[in-house]
């Protein structure tokens, strides 16, 4: 049976916090056999959770459950208007059936915060009166009104930037294409439009309403342009998003008819009894996640059951008369109401539908309606977890900024620290609730949740031991390694709740945003704080067993902070300013019976006892709470609209737009972004360093440094002047246009992240915008990873071919086109990989835009014939503004005006040519450091900047032993070549003050090595410097001065690898060539992009896409290894580099012959200074210590931890 | 007791290295291992790219994982590494016999280099979904890591096999390691200057027989 069929579609009900699933009764035709059916199994199966606490440890445990997902779009499913619509301070939005919402947030109560699309206007909504909305057909055009709404509404970058050019518009565009292309009424002449009039009027007005906004965002891109065009663009910014809408109800109007029309057909054939209604009225759920632990095998059960008892069938009641003379619901479990073939409208609709509904949109709604004034008291999840960590921090900021100052008084300390680690416990509790509506995905959050308390703790326990132990000749002051401990701990937990809260947000993006009631007053989550306070009087008291108080509120006891904090603070005296989800029950739904007592009694009791709503259970007096209510509902922000003056909706009008309250879309915004400071999200900003400006010359592939000049007018400025039904013609001509928009995927900041081929190459010869020059060059270079030469040839053939279809932008397409397979023969051709697509290429020059573009053909051919016969090995660079500018800085210097003249003697140089001669070598102790330092960084240098960045895809140098890539190898080679020579020129030595004074050279060579920026050569040196054969000559080290030691140990903290390179990257970034970078620290990058994310991914809508965002990284990390690309200003002694290069040369060969080099090192050194003795080893341990010390130092954030066990561990040691 | 799970504990922070030839999919199982699946995309240029937090039989352990991906051929930054690990990952193919021979240079050169031969190892046999192309059976892998009192693995980064399983293996040891350390009186703990120190540790085995954990 259908119905069981369905089972996968019900986990969307598991949708927190609600779920929705409602019979259509058609009031449309009031057909008189609509049967309401209740299930009388359903009563028994969904017993009123008895352990509301409990209920998030069931939701952990079926595997198999979808991840809840938001529904952004409610459609009403009865009407609802209520006589408090308004009062001074919230809205409530009235219903008509069929109206669609846009969801921002829904409380817990199962009201939602949502835009009403038919007026723009923003209120409250009871979500049991809706129903979920998203239909196959809808579904891109629907995403594609969240993405314009965000887009609208954000304030990330310029607007210059936004709406300078079209792009923002094409979601749009490409949704109603879509609509259109599923319903099959792309063309005007389609046989459905024809034969159904109504179907026809309802294209043409939600066509005509399509070129209205494509209008207005031309007007917008004008208004750009103006002095201060800030208001004005508030404005049309406003006026466009209400268009928007109206294209979605519009689109919404026009499936409706479609489908009644399908209804009709599919009636009058007769199959209309066979097919089963899919949906299913579960009891309106009390939108709290308590009650989802049994839902799923409830409805599953309550699926199968309804299936053979076909169901009590109930007269049906519909229509708003009828719905104020409701009765008192009997019993609200009998309210699982199933219809059965009722509801027509949504017969035909059957599986589209379904798939839709499992793949709604994620999206986090919520964090545009959490942030203004107005709204701060909807107490958002997301916006409390915030302001929380922000609180934290600021505390925590402000400590550690304390612990800078000297002699800290204890006091202030704890003080400093008790009201961190109080706003910390406020976090925790955030942190809770979000775990505990985060069903199954939770897991990975309680982690974090740990992690974060764990640090807290130690935080509170570092600050115990330092404030109490001290001695009292300490007085008031806190010493400084103790101040570093307290650091230590600090940035521990700045660290820890960093990643819980971005795990936190991760959470709710998933689960869509929630209401909850925080209470002020409490602690949340405690921790023993006696210690501290004790401070200031007795400073003698040992250190008391920690007891942990950690109030038993943990997450997975108790769900809701209500019941943390009231464990935590028994009684908070202070009534809530808002007390949102005790005021304000659900209203009833109209003739079906809703458990609002079931909703009353898995609320969990909020602090503050409110006896009167909290324990009715008798329905007939919640229908009389419904209307004597008072709504309390916060406010919300609300556009005042010009549309809305002549709605229907005007009984609300009057309220709604007094001044005070007027808010446009944009000045709300604002407050947004401001207050979304927390989030981890990359801005478009920091970005854009990398991405050069873009040109606009259609015929430059490779982007170069001219200025962006006004971006070329879309072919819709053609028609603007025209007449309006032009207008609607031309909005038909461009939707007429055969599109992969649709099967790209962005990120947040507009980047493409994946795509398929045609979508990637649709994007590449865009007609309306400048492609991006980062996306271009990532794409010429990677595109050989993703596709094959021949594909991709093929690919941008059928693009010339299908937009010939759309002839009034196949002009600039096909131009477009051309110059992408002029770029690739000229700077990106891979004779070897590209040659089988030559072919192609060639016959498409010839005939195809031969016909075209003659001249272009021409040329294609002639570049067809070179790259055949050249086999110039082309080294493409990245299109990096940087890299352009670097190397115009450099070669703009005057010649030989800054060349530094070599540091070498003439007797140096004689001893050399002596060498050269056949003599005696001269030892490296015989050359001057920098200039050996000077003469290695050529060499180096002209290694790496041979390094194509061809050599560095898919982990190319680790297969086949770096066959084809020569240049790493060689670089590599180098690398570590050197270590050995480091190595052997100090074990070369018998003497023990000869070996001093060769170490001692090479620490000054290394040192110049990193004022030339060399940091290669500086890991070189200072590994084989570190090595166990060299480090441990210890009665060789007794002879290198202190001086020399610790000049060591700083080189070395610069090249270390802790924290993933921390010290060498902060120092490479934004570093100015020339400099020679670490090369490994690349290939190490590089490999784990290339196996740390997968090839392909998968799209909102299930499309399997190229994982364009893989490239783009990896495009990201060569484009910053070619920065450094680029040559030293410094003189050869050529000499000097080739007596350089037959040492690690004579060494590899060595290598070669007698296996591992580190082995023959060791016994080496083990020959020269035998393993000591017992005895002997007192003496050596000052050695081991500083080392140990130094190790410790270096550890940085979590040193504290290590240092003190390393120490601790030494001791017994040492006495 | 949920509540438990939250008890104090002081985390410990383990270095973990992994180590083997290159192109035995090593950086496969770290990735797979440090990258969350629902992570979008992975970044391994950040302070934290290796970084991770681990549940050891309730214990929460903190592990930065070294892996010398991509920069096998740089053998004079092995004895760094080296130095800084606590724990060995060590992966070989079992599509490759030179992969295993490799293991034996590392091995040796980590005992030289920690001097200390009880130092915490897991030995990993990559690629174990490539059944047909196995170049190394398992009696083979099974006796060296009898001989080195290592436990062994077959796993599979691309099928997502055994990947947790042996960096818990490992933290189990360094946590066995620690606690014994902590525990017995004479014991101390130095980056292994000196050889000295490493007799007195050899007695101090307690390790059970080497497991063998295959698909």
């Amino acid at each position: 049976m259908a119905m069981l069929s369905d089972q996968p579609m019900r986990s969307s009900l598991q949708v927190a916090p609600l779920a929705l699933q409602k019979a259509r009764i058609d009031a449309g035709d009031n057909v008189s056999d609509s049967t309401v059916a209740s299930n009388p199994y359903s009563q028994s199966q969904i017993t009123p959770p008895t352990t509301p606490n409990g209920s998030q440890e069931d939701l952990n445990i079926p595997a198999n459950v979808a991840s809840p997902v938001f529904h952004s779009f409610l459609r009403a499913f009865y009407p609802f208007h209520p006589s408090y619509v308004m009062t001074d301070s919230t809205v409530t939005l009235p219903l008509s059936e069929g109206d669609i919402i846009l969801v921002h947030s829904i409380h817990t109560n199962g009201w939602a915060d949502g835009t009403l699309l038919v007026s723009g206007m923003r209120g409250w909504l009871p979500t049991n009166y809706c129903e979920a909305y998203g239909p196959e057909e809808m579904r891109n055009l629907l995403k594609a009104l969240l993405n314009f709404w965000d887009l609208m509404r954000s304030t990330w970058g310029s607007d210059n930037e936004m709406f300078g050019n079209q792009e923002f518009m094409k979601g749009i565009i490409v949704g109603v294409r879509y609509l259109l292309e599923r319903t099959h009424c792309l063309s005007r002449e389609s046989p459905l439009v024809q034969r159904h009039e109504g179907l026809r009027r309802s294209r043409k007005s939600l066509l005509s309403e399509l070129s209205s906004l494509v209008k207005t965002a031309k007007r917008l891109q004008e208004t750009e342009k103006m002095v201060d065009p800030e208001e004005e663009i508030n404005t049309v910014v406003d006026e466009m998003i209400l268009k928007a809408f109206k294209i979605v109800t519009k689109g919404v109007k026009f499936l409706d008819i479609l489908e009644d029309d399908r209804r009709q057909r599919a009636s009058a054939i007769g199959i209309m009894g066979t097919l089963l209604e899919d949906t299913c009225v579960p009891p309106t759920p009390p939108a709290d996640s308590a009650t989802f632990d049994n839902g799923q095998e409830q409805i599953g059960d309550a699926d199968s059951r309804a299936d053979e008892n076909g169901g009590v069938a109930e007269p049906a009641l519909s229509g708003p008369s009828e719905v104020a003379q409701i009765q008192p619901p009997t019993n609200k479990r009998l309210s699982a109401v199933y219809s059965m073939g009722t509801n027509a409208r949504r017969l035909s609709q059957g599986n589209p539908s379904q798939v839709n509904r499992l793949s709604s949109t994620i999206q986090h709604r919520v964090s545009l309606a959490g942030s203004s004034p107005l709204t701060q008291s909807q107490n958002l999840v997301s916006g409390r977890l915030t302001s929380c960590h922000d609180l934290f921090l600021s505390h925590l900021g402000s400590f550690i900024g304390r612990l800078q100052v000297q002699s800290q008084s204890r006091p202030h300390l704890a003080l400093a620290i008790k009201q961190s680690v109080t706003s910390g416990g406020e976090l925790l509790v955030v942190v809770d609730v979000v775990c505990s509506h985060g069903s199954p995905t939770s897991d990975v959050l309680d982690q974090f949740r740990a992690a974060m308390y764990d640090r807290i703790q130690d935080l509170v326990h570092t600050a115990r031991d330092v404030l109490t132990n001290s001695g009292p000749e300490m007085e008031d002051v806190i010493v400084p390694q103790d101040n570093g401990r307290l650091l230590g701990a600090a940035t521990g937990c700045v660290k820890a709740t960093g990643e819980c809260v971005a795990k936190a947000r991760w959470v709710i993006e998933r689960i869509g945003d929630f209401e909850f009631e925080f209470d002020n007053g409490s602690l949340g989550v405690d921790f023993d704080l006696s210690a501290l306070d004790a401070i200031p009087g007795e400073r003698s008291t040992p250190p008391s067993a920690y007891s942990p108080s950690i109030a038993e509120s943990s997450v997975s006891e108790a769900p809701t902070a209500s019941t943390a904090v009231s464990v935590a603070s028994p009684a908070p005296a202070a009534p809530r300013p808002t007390a949102l989800s005790v005021d304000k029950p659900l209203p009833e739904v109209p003739q079906i019976t809703s458990p609002l007592n079931e909703t009353f009694e898995t609320r969990r009791s909020p602090p503050s006892s409110r006896p009167q709503s909290l324990v009715d259970d008798n329905a007939s007096s919640m229908v009389s709470s419904v209307s004597s209510l008072r709504p309390s509902l916060p406010p919300l922000p609300k556009i005042s609209t010009s549309l809305l003056a002549a709605s229907e909706y005007s009984p609300t009008e009057p309220s709604a737009t007094t001044d005070g309250e007027f808010r446009s879309f944009r000045a709300e915004s604002m407050t947004a972004s401001s207050s979304g400071s927390g989030s981890t999200y990359l801005s478009r900003d920091s970005e854009s360093s990398l991405m050069s400006q873009t040109s606009t010359r259609a015929t430059t592939p490779d982007s170069t440094q001219i200025p962006r000049s006004q971006p070329s007018l879309s072919e819709l400025s053609v028609a603007e002047s025209s007449t309006h039904t032009e207008e609607v013609d031309d909005v038909e001509s461009r939707l007429l246009e055969r599109t992969y928009a649709h099967e790209l995927i962005f990120n947040k900041e507009g980047q493409v992240t994946g795509g398929t081929l045609p979508a990637l190459v649709e994007r590449l010869t865009t007609h309306e915008a400048t492609p991006d020059a980062l996306f271009v060059s990532t794409f010429y270079l990677t595109f050989r990873l993703f596709c094959t030469p021949e594909k991709l040839a093929e690919a941008l053939v059928d693009r010339f071919d299908y937009i010939g279809e759309a002839p009034h932008i196949a002009g600039p397409v096909r131009l477009r086109t051309y110059n992408v397979f002029k770029g690739w023969l000229e700077s990106h051709w891979k004779e070897e990989a590209d040659s089988e697509a030559l072919p192609l290429i060639k016959h498409f020059a010839e005939f195809k835009l031969g016909s075209v573009l003659p001249s272009a053909a021409k040329r294609l051919v002639e570049l067809t014939d070179k790259v055949t016969l050249s086999d110039i090995t082309l080294v493409p660079r990245l299109a990096s503004a940087m890299t352009r500018t670097n190397s115009l800085v450099t070669l703009a210097l005057p010649p030989d005006a800054s060349l530094p003249n070599p540091v070498i003697t003439r007797g140096q140089l004689n001893s050399l040519a002596n060498w050269k001669a056949g003599g005696s070598s001269p030892s490296i102790l015989d050359l001057d450091p920098l200039e050996v330092a000077r003469q290695l960084t050529i060499k180096q240098v002209s290694l790496f900047c041979s390094i194509t960045p061809d050599e560095l895809l898919g982990s190319k140098w680790t297969k086949e032993a770096g066959a084809h890539t020569p240049n790493v190898k060689a670089m590599m080679a180098f690398t570590t070549g050197l270590s050995h020579l480091v190595a052997d020129t100090i074990l070369q030595y018998e003497e023990v003050k000869k070996r001093a004074l060769v170490i001692k050279h090479w620490i000054k060579i290394a040192h110049q090595c990193q004022c030339l920026h060399n940091y290669d050569a500086l890991m070189a040196i200072t590994c084989a410097l570190t090595d166990t054969s060299i480090k441990r000559l210890r009665i060789t080290w007794e002879n290198v001065s202190i001086k020399r030691k610790e000049m060591l140990k700083s080189l070395q903290s610069i090249v270390e690898f802790n924290q993933n390179y921390k010290v060498l990257r902060s120092r490479l970034h934004d570093h100015v060539p020339p400099c020679l970078p670490f090369l490994g620290m690349f290939l190490t990058d590089l490999t784990f992009v290339d196996v740390g994310n997968p090839a392909t991914k998968t799209s909102d809508t299930g499309l399997t896409v190229i994982n364009f965002d893989k490239h783009m990284r990896t495009a990201k990390s060569i484009g910053e290894l070619q920065r450094f690309q680029i040559p030293y200003r410094l003189i050869d002694v050529p000499d000097l580099q080739e007596w350089l290069w037959t040492q690690i040369d004579r060494l590899r060969d060595k290598e070669k012959v007698g296996a591992n080099a580190q082995a023959s090192h060791y016994r080496k050194s083990l020959l020269l200074e035998p393993r000591e003795t017992q005895q002997a080893r007192t003496s050596s341990e000052t050695t081991s210590t500083s080392t140990s010390t130094a190790t410790t130092v270096s550890n940085g954030m979590f040193g504290w931890l290590r240092s003190n066990s390393t120490t601790d561990t030494l001791m017994p040691a040492q006495i | 007791m949920p509540s438990s799970r939250y008890a104090y504990q002081p985390s410990r922070e383990f270095h973990v290295v992994v180590l083997g030839a290159g192109g035995v999919g090593k950086s496969c199982l770290t990735a797979q291992f440090v990258h969350n699946e629902w992570i979008e995309s992975y970044d391994p240029t950040i302070e934290d790219s290796y970084r991770t937090q681990v549940s050891v039989d309730g214990r929460q352990v903190m592990l930065e994982i070294l892996d010398t991906a991509g920069t096998e051929q740089f053998v004079a930054m092995r004895d760094l590494y080296m130095k800084t690990g606590q724990g060995f990952l060590l992966v070989f193919s079992i599509t490759s016999r030179a992969s295993l021979q490799e293991l034996v240079t590392l091995r040796d050169e980590i005992i030289r280099i920690k001097d200390d031969e009880n130092i915490p190892i897991v030995i990993v046999g990559n690629k174990a979904d490539l059944v047909d192309q196995r170049q190394v059976d398992r009696a083979k892998a099974f006796s060296i890591s009898q001989r080195w009192q290592a436990p062994y693995y077959e796993a599979s980064a691309r099928t997502r096999t055994n990947v947790d399983e042996v960096f818990v293996d490992l933290c189990r040891q360094m946590l066995r390691r620690d606690d014994a350390q902590e525990h017995s009186q004479d014991s101390y703990y130095d980056k292994g200057e000196d050889p000295s120190s490493s007799r007195r540790r050899r007695k101090r085995k307690q390790k059970q027989g080497p497991r063998c954990a295959i698909l």
